[in-house]
């Protein structure tokens, strides 16, 4: 099979058509990525449905409304919904002149949350407190700084040499270091992620990955080194490797999460009331951080291998749209959009399984969380845009 | 190219087109790597070790939660309560919320102030390594109300410290029967590896209270009942979100014993005061026993042990001093040592009736055939004389009389005999003496429903060589020699036996040469309804003649009422037309020949026409058996028929055997 087999058509097989008809077929309106969407619908009913489970029986036997959570990740996905609708309203390249704006916002908005606007949950300073709800900059930062990086390196038109490379790190670090003094290391190693991403799609040289990679290693043993690391921030990043940890303390988490989804087996455990890990609290942050362990056990490996082809089918849809794109602004997107949801799919997943470490990433559209999913939306509706416009003129 | 305009990814990336698909191709591989990577990992998780995390979370949020059901009482043959439960106030302290040595010293301080006993008791029992160190420890017992009540309202200045209220075993019948019924305590690590708990269903746990000796012990599996089991789910925090009970409680059962607490009183009581008696005529007497069976069941109807103790005392667990002073200094000393089935002595002339019946069943003599009784027997190539323990010549005599008088030398004639025929010196080394003695039940336990029981030991050639080896030729140095055999008839020598071992001898003379178990148990009972009756187990029987036991009843008949009886004295006054006593005396040396050294034995039986009782006696170092041991079995039977007339054992005026 070609390569456009699998990414797409890439040339357009049909010719001598009325132009008239042909416009007709090339509008936007005609060209909604079906496949997308329903990934996107079912990923985010499917978390609802998830969170649901994760917290009622809690909730209730707290005394509280056990809706309380799943009511809220519904507005959440509304809002989600309404601002991808908003994103595919126009063509994105008009996003190439909003750009510098947005980025100046979020980094202004990365600054003024590590001021005492900001509030501290976890031990990471990350949020703004509106009271009915919470926003954490750092989950839209990452949609902003993709779009950013993408008009930097789309006006390369795949010529990219060492100053492409410098300024392309420098537009992702700026936000990237202020999510990493939060601290947010998960966050940040996302962006290190889809900016790794966007360098190959974009024309990085392999000579450059190579530096990049060398540099990132220093780096990296430096911060260690240089105690720039809490201690339990390198046990926890740490812990997975241990086969044994200690169970009272850091290895807790890991051990419940495990425990949660190995015993759901095959088929699951099925949504019961008393004696599920789920439904007897066993797994911290359940609903955030470790929705995929209410998966596991709850749905077995039915349900959590079912989740994960959805994963792979909204990313493949988005490297399509990345093969499919009119631009190389487009394309990049797409790759920074699919890059970004593969690695947080991988690391979040991974990490309730025990082969990653354990950092604060949600699973996309499922975790509880409105800002992760308006900027999952955003995404998506960013992925949309280009896949509508893939047939309209500069 | 297509005309003006692009319709494709081609127009504005011109010619990249196949490096852009290449790129993408890349990104496309690492997240199908890593998909891959998730659902190998997922496989494992829920496919493959998914058992082992469905165990993980049972782990994790069931717990079993156990009661302590109510110990099974013990009661005597008449329905007497011999052992039953009482509530007591303890003070208890948890190791795992204080165990610094610092922050421990002065709450103990503060306790034993509080309590009124020393430190050094409470450091003690809270040290008992018996006790799972997971549970609260209790360090003492019958607490006063008062002083529950001042630790309760200073609880800061007793961190750790609470008040269990805990069941512990109370005696009814006071000081008596403490070696038969055993005492109980926390389970330990050896009893774990012991068959009787590790076999057990449902299987026996830390911190259980079991028997640790005696009937507590044998029957702790009928006395221990069982918990109530609720099956508890606990949530993350450890609160209970579900309950169900799995098992009903059952308390456990009354255990009916054989004993007779009338008897086993008397049989106490007779056996202090003959050592009392003993030590007043200037004996040393440190120990000595008396076991009552019933001669065809095997029922241990009474089972007293000098010297004994207070089974109150172990009750509530014990501090390791007064451990150290109920085992002495030595197994001669120790008031543990439950004498009737653990001491091993030599028998002396109680074991002529097993000497008469290995000759018989041998066909040697016959009950009737006469040997003659001279002062002195020579025998063997070194012509070594075996003399009577009498220098008068008594003539000839068969069985019966033989035994009356207790004439050495008849004896000495038959361990000749069955020397030169059978024995490992002198005849073919089947050894046949030894065979008989081992079917009578000597050398091996007579498997007795109580644990730790002594075998005794039947001296043979083989035995000879062991000995020998052990002791690099100090003891047996010439082998097996013909007089061992010769001294063996009349029980000297090497040869070992437990009093319950000649009580089930002596039972097989009575019951037509059956040899039975012991037991000590009747029943198992629950709600007054029998669950279990434990039966009589006959082991054997020896190959006579019912003529021959008939013969041995008659001698052992004569040797009370005989003009020359050997007990004759022990039971003048006796009403022997009212109670027909039978019996035989014992007289062994240990080294010399000073009978103070001497073990003294009379194993006799009433009413002789219809037995119901065998009484077997030992005092050790207390001179001659008809002396000192009859007199205690003469008092025993006279409480059992109601013919008590004094309180007191006098020893017999007779020096015979």
């Amino acid at each position: 099979m070609s390569l456009e087999g699998i990414f797409g058509e890439g040339v357009d097989r049909i010719g001598g058509e009325p132009i008239g008809a042909r416009m007709a077929r090339r509008a936007p309106i005609r060209h909604i990525d079906f496949s997308l969407l329903l990934a996107t619908v079912l990923l985010a009913l499917y978390g609802a449905a998830m969170i649901y489970t994760a917290t009622a029986v809690k909730l209730e036997r707290a005394g509280g409304d056990p809706n309380a959570f799943v009511t809220r990740q519904s507005l959440y996905i509304l809002a989600g919904s309404v601002f991808m609708v908003l994103l595919v309203l126009f063509d994105y390249r008009h996003l190439k002149s909003f750009a510098p704006v947005v980025y100046g916002i979020m980094t202004i908005l990365l600054i003024a949350v590590l001021t005492p606007l900001g509030e501290v949950r976890n031990g990471t300073q990350g949020w703004f407190d509106f009271g009915f709800f919470d926003v954490q900059p750092a989950e839209l930062a990452k949609v902003v700084a993709i779009v950013a990086a993408g008009v930097y390196l789309g006006e390369r038109k795949g010529d990219v040499r060492w100053t492409d490379v410098g300024m392309t790190l420098a537009i992702v670090g700026v936000p990237a270091v202020l999510i990493f003094v939060q601290p947010d290391l998960g966050t940040m190693m996302v962006f290190v992620a889809f900016t790794a991403g966007m360098l190959l799609i974009g024309g990085a040289r392999l000579r450059h990955f190579a530096v990049l990679a060398l540099t990132a290693l220093v780096a990296v043993l430096a911060v260690f080194q240089a105690g720039l690391l809490k201690e339990y921030q390198i046990e926890r990043l740490t812990s997975f490797l241990d086969p044994n940890p200690d169970i009272r303390t850091v290895g807790y988490n890991l051990t419940q999460s495990k425990i949660a989804i190995g015993s759901g087996g095959m088929r699951g455990k099925g949504i019961r009331s008393d004696d599920t890990q789920t439904s007897l609290d066993f797994v911290p942050e359940q609903h955030t951080d470790f929705i995929f362990t209410a998966v596991g056990e709850q749905l077995g490996f039915i349900g959590s291998a079912t989740l994960l082809g959805l994963f792979a089918l909204l990313i493949w849809r988005a490297l399509r749209i990345a093969a499919m794109s009119r631009d190389m602004f487009g394309t990049l997107l797409a790759a920074g959009i699919a890059s970004m949801w593969a690695f947080q799919v991988f690391l979040n997943v991974g990490m309730t399984m025990g082969i990653m470490p354990i950092t604060g990433v949600p699973l996309p559209f499922m975790s509880y969380g409105g800002s992760s999913m308006v900027a999952n939306f955003i995404a998506v509706g960013l992925l949309m845009n280009v896949h509508m416009r893939r047939f309209l003129r500069s | 190219m297509v005309s003006g305009f692009s319709n494709g990814p081609t127009g504005e990336r011109g010619g990249g087109i196949d490096r852009m698909l290449l790129r993408l191709a890349v990104l496309g591989l690492l997240v199908i790597v890593s998909f891959v990577a998730l659902f190998s990992r997922l496989w494992f998780l829920q496919v493959l070790a998914s058992e082992d995390y469905n165990q993980l979370a049972r782990e994790n949020r069931v717990r079993l939660v156990y009661s302590e059901p109510r110990r099974g009482r013990i009661l005597d043959r008449n329905g007497e309560v011999l052992v039953q439960n009482r509530q007591t106030l303890a003070v208890t302290i948890n190791k795992q919320v204080i165990d610094d040595e610092d922050e421990l010293r002065p709450v103990l301080r503060r306790l034993a102030k509080e309590l009124g006993v020393k430190k050094r008791e409470l450091e003690e029992n809270l040290n008992d390594t018996t006790v799972s160190p997971y549970k609260p420890v209790a360090v003492a017992y019958d607490v006063p109300k008062k002083a529950v009540m001042r630790i309760l309202a200073n609880g800061e200045d007793f961190p750790g410290v609470g008040i269990e209220k805990l069941p512990i075993r109370e005696y009814p019948q006071g000081d008596v029967l403490a070696h038969i019924l055993g005492y109980v305590g926390s389970i330990s690590e050896e009893d774990l590896e012991d068959p009787y708990f590790a076999e057990a269903n449902p299987p026996y746990e830390a911190g259980d209270v079991v028997g640790k000796s005696g009937v507590e012990r044998a029957y702790d599996r009928w006395l221990r009942g069982t918990p109530s089991i609720h099956r508890i789910i606990v949530d993350s925090a450890g609160r209970v979100v579900h309950s169900e009970k799995v098992q009903d409680e059952q308390p456990g059962h009354d255990l009916v014993l054989a004993i007779d607490a009338k008897v086993q009183k008397v049989t106490e009581a007779a056996l202090e005061s003959g050592i009392d008696a003993a030590r007043s005529a200037g004996y040393e007497a440190p120990d000595g026993a008396v076991f009552v069976m019933h001669p065809s069941t095997g029922e241990v109807v009474a089972s007293a042990s000098f010297p004994d103790y207070d089974p109150a005392l172990l009750a509530d667990g014990i501090s390791q001093k007064e451990y150290r002073a109920l085992i002495g200094g030595d197994i001669e000393h120790s008031k543990m040592l439950n004498r009737p089935i653990q001491a091993q002595l030599p028998p002396g002339s109680v074991f002529k009736v097993v000497t008469a019946g290995a000759a018989i069943t041998n066909g040697l003599i016959g009950p009737d055939d006469l040997l003659s009784c001279h002062p002195t027997f020579i025998y063997g190539a070194d012509r070594r004389a075996f003399n009577n323990w009498t220098s008068v010549d008594m003539g000839s005599m068969a069985l019966a009389r033989s035994l009356e008088v207790s004439c050495d030398t008849y004896y000495y004639q038959l361990g000749a005999w069955l020397e030169d025929r059978w024995g490992a010196s002198n005849g073919d080394g089947s050894e046949r003496f030894q065979a008989y003695m081992r079917k009578a039940g000597f050398g091996s336990t007579t498997g007795i429903d109580i644990s730790g029981e002594a075998a005794g030991r039947v001296p043979d050639w083989e035995w000879c060589n062991e000995i020998y080896k052990a002791t690099d030729g100090a003891l047996c140095p010439d082998g097996w020699l013909p007089g061992y055999t010769v001294n063996m008839s009349i029980g000297q020598g090497d040869l070992l036996v437990t009093p319950a071992q000649m009580a089930v001898t002596y039972a097989a003379v009575l019951n037509g040469g059956k040899i039975i178990e012991p037991r000590v148990a009747l029943r198992a009972e629950r709600d007054a309804e029998v669950k279990r009756r434990f039966e009589t187990k006959t082991r054997r029987r020896l190959p006579l003649d019912q003529h021959v036991w008939d013969e041995m009843r008659e001698g052992l008949e004569l040797v009370v009422a005989g003009a020359d009886g050997t007990a004759r004295a022990a039971f003048s006054g006796f009403p022997l037309d009212r109670v027909r006593v039978a019996g035989k005396t014992g007289t062994a040396q240990i080294g010399s020949v000073d009978s103070g050294k001497n073990v003294a034995w009379f194993v006799s039986y009433a009413p002789a026409e219809d037995p119901q009782y065998v009484v077997a006696v030992y005092l050790n170092r207390a001179g001659h058996g008809g002396e000192s041991a009859g007199p205690v079995a003469r008092q025993i039977f006279e409480g059992i028929f109601g013919l008590d007339q004094s309180t007191d054992v006098s020893l017999s005026q007779d020096g015979s055997r």
